[in-house]
């Protein structure tokens, strides 16, 4: 390369030259990139967080005259066995259950990146003995260990319910976390910032995350839809949040009633708006994951 | 030499067995001991409000809940050996008699859903990867993305509404009719949908993982050799390929015990399928701790025996796997 440019002829306005660099218009950048999932996503979370203005009913209270009431004019989204509007409770609702997916997102990391670091850069034995441990946590079916943690907390609250999907679901982050630490962690600038004294944790935030944060992106950002679904699905089998507290889960745990009352509305709305919201979230996290270029098929 | 390094491997890991499921047993105790909801209360049920203390502390002493929680866990162990696992404070009956005739239910459940989830993921797979980015792939690959992040309760209350409640085609809970235990027509049709669900919600991770790994398979050499002898697309890939990612598809399947088994849990508890998954739901939330624990002292050894006995035969088949780490992890 030096020595293409050595060869180059520098006119006498090099100082005032200016490269032009070629635009590249707005929608070409937007390419291949989740446009469509973002802007629904914007959409609800938009409306989730400007609940009050959006939904035109109270949530909480419930209007006796219109139990079961199919969608219509007044009640977009109709109501429900209890006459409460579900198209106010989703806004509502989706408050709950976001909230639940990003703090059991910041649990599920914290725990995750930690405990992976210190068994990336521990000796042979104590990496053998904290991987394993993560191994059976990992290989315990994940419901069942929600179900045992909940039926030891008593009352479930929201923030119970996004410790205990926490606390149960960073088996997987901290292995792929250690498998990383293990590649980089004899590169030399870990090493100078060891020899300059830093902390373990200061080399964690400052040296390892920002090498590996690329290759979890995707984890961690799904782990939020994984969490919403996992609160939904609690709530549905009646172990989660109590009717009065409002998600898209606990809206769900109605479902049932309303199969016997054949009252569609109750069961499918919920569902789209968590269904959707869930793979929003999937698609934009499905970005941030590293594509391997494969090279030609031999077949 | 060889099949003696073989049995001990065999003995090393029954050995380990036998403790995971000894400190699986103990953490579930002390976990439900400290539990608030109290289990005299699931016991006698209203009846605790009238009791006197003397009373109360009398129906304590008779269940063993006041000795301190590590005699009570030597108790327990000494009588699960003998195949007594305690009362369920709900059914009042010996816990082992209400899930003895549960167990069968959820193993034709999940045996049959996890034999059709990777017969069919394979399938799904191979016709992915032989027709690598054409619209059948492209199409498979985002109809099955989008339909693995449906919330599988959901997805099972759905089906009831559409063919229970409203075409009336499908029964939408039990196992059986009653009084049709024996009917084994009876029991498939009461299997349809939560196989469905089971299906559905499994399918495309595993299918996804076997076609990636189809297609790392098809780019390696021996693929181009044995095109160039002239072998058609069907032979290369069921010949060859197969074959060699054959050991990978054996452990995927080894490490997704647990996540079928959880398919069964939520299965059963929307089809009210009676099943060791409904009635663990329902035994958390009546705080049923003699009738927990050993639900997941079952679960438990399902997952880690059959994990073990995965781990054995793709040993046996393919001795390089023994030392390379299972690489199926990634999500």
């Amino acid at each position: 390369m030096a020595e293409i440019n050595s060869f180059k002829l520098v006119g006498t306005e090099y100082k005032t030259y200016v490269p032009c660099v070629k635009k590249i218009p707005f929608c070409k950048k937007l390419k291949g990139k989740p446009i469509i999932s973002a802007i629904i996503l914007a959409v609800i979370i938009f409306g989730c967080v400007f609940a009050e203005k959006v939904g035109n009913h109270n949530p909480t209270e419930f209007y006796l005259q219109n139990l079961n009431t199919a969608p219509n004019s007044e009640f977009y989204f109709g109501t429900d066995s209890l006459g409460r509007d579900i198209f106010s409770m989703i806004w509502y609702g989706g408050r709950v259950s976001i909230a639940i997916g990003l703090m059991s997102m910041v649990i599920i990391s914290v725990i995750g990146i930690t405990y992976g670091c210190i068994s990336g850069v521990s000796g042979e034995k104590v990496d053998a003995i904290m991987m394993r441990t993560a191994e059976i946590g990992n290989s315990i079916p994940s419901i069942l260990l929600v179900i045992l943690i909940m039926s030891v907390m008593g009352e479930e609250n929201i923030f119970k319910i996004s410790f205990v999907i926490g606390i149960s679901g960073w088996f997987a982050l901290a292995r792929i976390v250690r498998s990383e630490v293990r590649q980089i962690r004899n590169s030399d600038y870990v090493l100078s910032a060891k020899t300059m004294g830093v902390g373990f944790f200061s080399i964690m935030i400052f040296h390892l995350i920002p090498n590996f944060v690329s290759s979890i992106m995707f984890v961690i950002v799904s782990s939020i839809s994984s969490s919403i679904a996992m609160e939904s699905t609690l709530s549905f089998l009646g172990l989660g949040l109590p009717v009065d507290v409002i998600s898209w889960g606990s809206m769900l745990s109605l479902a049932n009633k309303a199969l016997l009352l054949n009252t569609w509305w109750v069961i499918i709305i919920p569902g789209l708006f968590l269904m959707v919201t869930l793979n929003c979230i999937t698609n934009i996290g499905s970005f941030f994951r590293k594509e391997t270029n494969r090279k030609h098929s031999n077949l | 030499m060889k099949n003696r390094t073989l049995i001990k491997d065999i003995i090393i890991r029954l050995l380990g067995f036998v403790l995971a499921m000894f400190v699986l047993s103990v953490v579930v105790f002390y976990f439900a001991r400290l539990a608030p909801g109290d289990p005299l209360q699931s016991f006698y049920g209203d009846a605790t409000e009238s009791m006197t203390s003397a009373e109360l502390h009398a129906a304590r002493v008779r269940l063993g809940l006041d000795a301190p929680i590590y005699i009570q866990y030597i108790k327990w162990f000494g009588n699960a050996l003998g195949g007594d696992f305690g009362l369920s404070l709900k059914y009042k009956m010996p816990a082992m008699k209400v899930v003895s005739p549960l167990i069968g239910n959820t193993l034709i459940l999940g045996s049959t859903a996890y034999v059709l989830v990777f017969a069919l993921a394979t399938g799904l797979a191979i016709a992915c990867a032989a027709n690598e980015d054409s619209l059948f792939d492209r199409a498979v690959c985002k109809i099955g993305t989008a339909a693995y992040y449906i919330p599988a309760f959901w997805l099972g209350v759905v089906l009831v509404l559409i063919f229970s409640i409203n075409l009336k085609v499908l029964p939408s809970s039990g196992a059986y009719d009653i009084g049709k235990s024996g009917d084994v027509l009876n029991r498939i049709r009461h299997m349809i949908l939560p196989l469905i669900v089971m299906i559905l919600s499994h399918l495309w991770y595993y299918a996804y993982m076997i076609r990636n790994k189809l297609l790392d398979e098809i780019r390696k050499d021996y693929v181009l050799l044995a095109k160039s002898k002239g072998l058609n697309k069907r032979e290369i890939i069921f010949h060859h390929c197969l074959r060699n990612v054959a050991p990978t598809i054996i452990s995927i399947m080894a490490i997704s015990i647990p996540h079928v088994l959880s398919g069964t849990y939520i299965a059963e508890s929307v089809f009210n399928y009676p099943g060791l998954g409904s009635l663990s739901v329902e035994s958390a939330k009546y705080h049923d701790y003699n009738l927990l624990m050993i639900l997941v002292l079952i679960t438990g050894f399902l997952v880690i025996f059959s994990s073990i006995i995965a781990k054995t035969i793709n040993e046996i088949i393919d001795p390089r796997m023994k030392d390379s780490e299972v690489s199926a992890w990634q999500r």
